[in-house]
This record gives C-alpha cells, structure tokens and sequence, in this order.
C-alpha cells in the first residue's frame, strides 16, 4: 500500500502551531530542489550549504505571517532566490570555481553520462570541459538572469511559476531567458549542435 | 529555436550535481543543531524583550473588530473636543463708567433668552478705599 505524501500546507499549519517536526519535514521536503537552485546560482558548494541553513532559518522565523496567498513552494523560493541574490551581490564573483568535488562525482555518474550522450550522440565530448564551460558560462549571466536560466532551463519550472517567484511579469522572464540565452549561444556554441 | 532547444538540453545536465542523499540528511542534522546553538548563544537582550513583549501578549483580533473599534475611539474623541470648543470663557470688559463688567454668552435660564446678564464691580477694589472718605 502506497504511503500518502502529508500535503504542504498541512506541514505549514502544523509548524505555525509549534510543531518543529513538521518543519524538519519540509526541510527535508524541498532541501533537495532549493540546494539545486542556490548551487545553479553560486556555482559554490560551500556557500550553498551556508545559504541554505540560512534560507531554512528565514522560513522557520517567518512561516508565522506565511498566509497561504501562494504555494509554500513558491514562498520558499521566492526567499532562497532573494536571500541568493543578495549574496551575490556582496559577495565578487570568484575567479576559481569550487566545483571539484561535485565534478569527480558527477563525471561517473551513469545517468549523467548516458544524458550526455543522447544530448549529443554524433560528438565525444570532454565531459570534464562541457561541465566547466557550462558553469563557467553560467557565471557571466548577471545574476538576474542567471536566476530564471536556472529555474527554467535547469529546474525545469513554468514561466508563469518563475513570474510569481520574482515577482515579475511573464513578458519579463520570457525576455531574460532570450538574452541569457543568446549569451550562452555564445559561450557553449562548440557543444551545440548544427 | 534550435539553438535555444540544444542550450535547454544542455544545461538539463546541470540538474544531476547533487550531492548524495545522505547529505540531505545531514543538513538537517546540521540545521537542529544550528538552531539549538542560537538559541543558547542568544544575547541576554533579546531574551529579555521576548519575556516582556509575551507579557503584553494579546489574542488575534480580526480586522472588522479593531477598525470598529478604532473609529469609535476616533468619533468619541472628536465628540468630545468639539463639545468643549462650544463653551467658550466668559469675558471681562472694562466699561465707560470704569466698571469692571463680566459678559457671559452662554447663559442656560430660559428665562432670560435675549437678554444679558452683567455683572457689575466695582472699579476700585475694596483696599484701595480711603478709611476716610465720607
């Protein structure tokens, strides 16, 4: 028998109530998907760790004016974007990348390798250099930019989702998406097929 | 559009930099004892306004209520400042012969609508009386 997943909202209401455990749910919940976003953005894995907690902290401190007027998922992104972009902001851009430990692992992953090879059947790519050229070319979006790139190309979120999380219009994410991608076209054009 | 389905395929693949489950798992760990630790390190300030602001702790009051609440307030003090303003002080006015007279305009006998009423001093006080005057 399938086991019922507790809906969002229900964990939402049971932590107002001063349910920590119910928290930790959620946290467990949409860690996976926000650690993605942060990581897409700050191209760090140390500051993703760091972020997050702090991210988490936020939501925790602030889900009591949390009034249900959007999803919790959109509420929890809308944070962990702004907290990012914020961050982004103090901090400059870094020269070195500190992807290393992500790329060992993810350059034997069999999902990813398999990915790569449909993705581009006819080439052997370095995968090593597709990587570092993706996270490269990510890193000269502006940071406005590199935000609905990740939620969109990489996360795979609707237009209409990713307006509401920045609080933009869908004219606007549509009309980032073609100029981070134009600029991409520029960066990755050896890796994209003719 | 092709160029832009192939940057869409190409950054898919960043999706698969995660790290492992167990790391997940570990983050929360990480976050309860995080939130421990602030709690115990919190300055003693911040502590102390928490227990005075719960003293003063009031049940929700939904927004009808209050604004209803807040527009008497308002009603009955305008109410109030107004009703004081229509009783202006009587005033003293020097007359010809050198009396002192009291003018009061809002006499309440009905008996005496129309007319008024005036006090008449006299012009030298009392201690200024010669002891010898005849």
């Amino acid at each position: 028998m399938e086991k019922t997943e507790t809906p969002d909202e229900e964990l939402v209401r049971r932590t107002q109530a001063g349910e920590a455990q119910a928290f930790d749910e959620l946290i467990l919940r949409f860690s996976p998907r926000l650690y993605g976003l942060v990581y897409h953005m700050t191209s760090s894995h140390e500051d993703t760790n760091d972020l997050l907690q702090d991210i988490f902290s936020k939501a925790y401190r602030s889900i009591k004016g949390f009034q249900g007027k959007s999803s919790f998922y959109t509420w929890m992104h809308s944070i962990a974007v702004n907290m990012t972009i914020n961050f982004l902001k103090k901090r400059n851009r870094r020269k070195t990348l500190s992807l290393d430990d992500a790329d060992s692992g993810i350059l034997n992953n069999q999902d990813f390798i398999e990915a790569t090879s449909i993705a581009d059947p006819s080439r052997e790519a370095n995968l090593s250099e597709l990587q570092k050229r993706l996270n490269e070319s990510m890193l000269k979006l502006s940071h406005d930019h590199r935000a609905v790139v990740t939620m969109f190309d990489i996360q795979g979120m609707p237009h209409a989702e990713i307006s509401k999380v920045l609080k933009i219009s869908e004219g606007t994410v549509r009309s980032r998406l073609f100029y981070a991608h134009r600029q991409l076209q520029n960066y990755l054009q050896e890796f994209i097929d003719k | 559009m092709d160029n832009e389905d192939s940057i869409t395929k190409l950054l898919r693949l960043k999706r698969y930099e995660q790290p492992p489950e167990e790391y997940f798992h570990n983050f929360l760990a990480e976050f309860q004892t995080r939130q421990r630790s602030e709690v115990i390190h919190r300055p003693l300030i911040h502590i102390a306004w928490d227990r005075f602001s719960s003293i003063f702790v009031m049940p929700p009051i939904p927004k009808l209520a209050m604004g209803s609440s807040v527009l008497a307030a308002v009603l009955t003090t305008a109410f109030i400042l107004n009703w004081s303003d229509d009783v202006e002080p009587s005033s003293l006015t020097l007359t010809s012969s050198g009396a002192v007279q009291l003018d009061s305009k809002n006499q309440s006998s009905p008996s005496k609508v129309g007319s008024t009423v005036h006090y008449v001093l006299p012009a030298i006080p009392v201690s200024y009386v010669s002891a010898r005057s005849f």
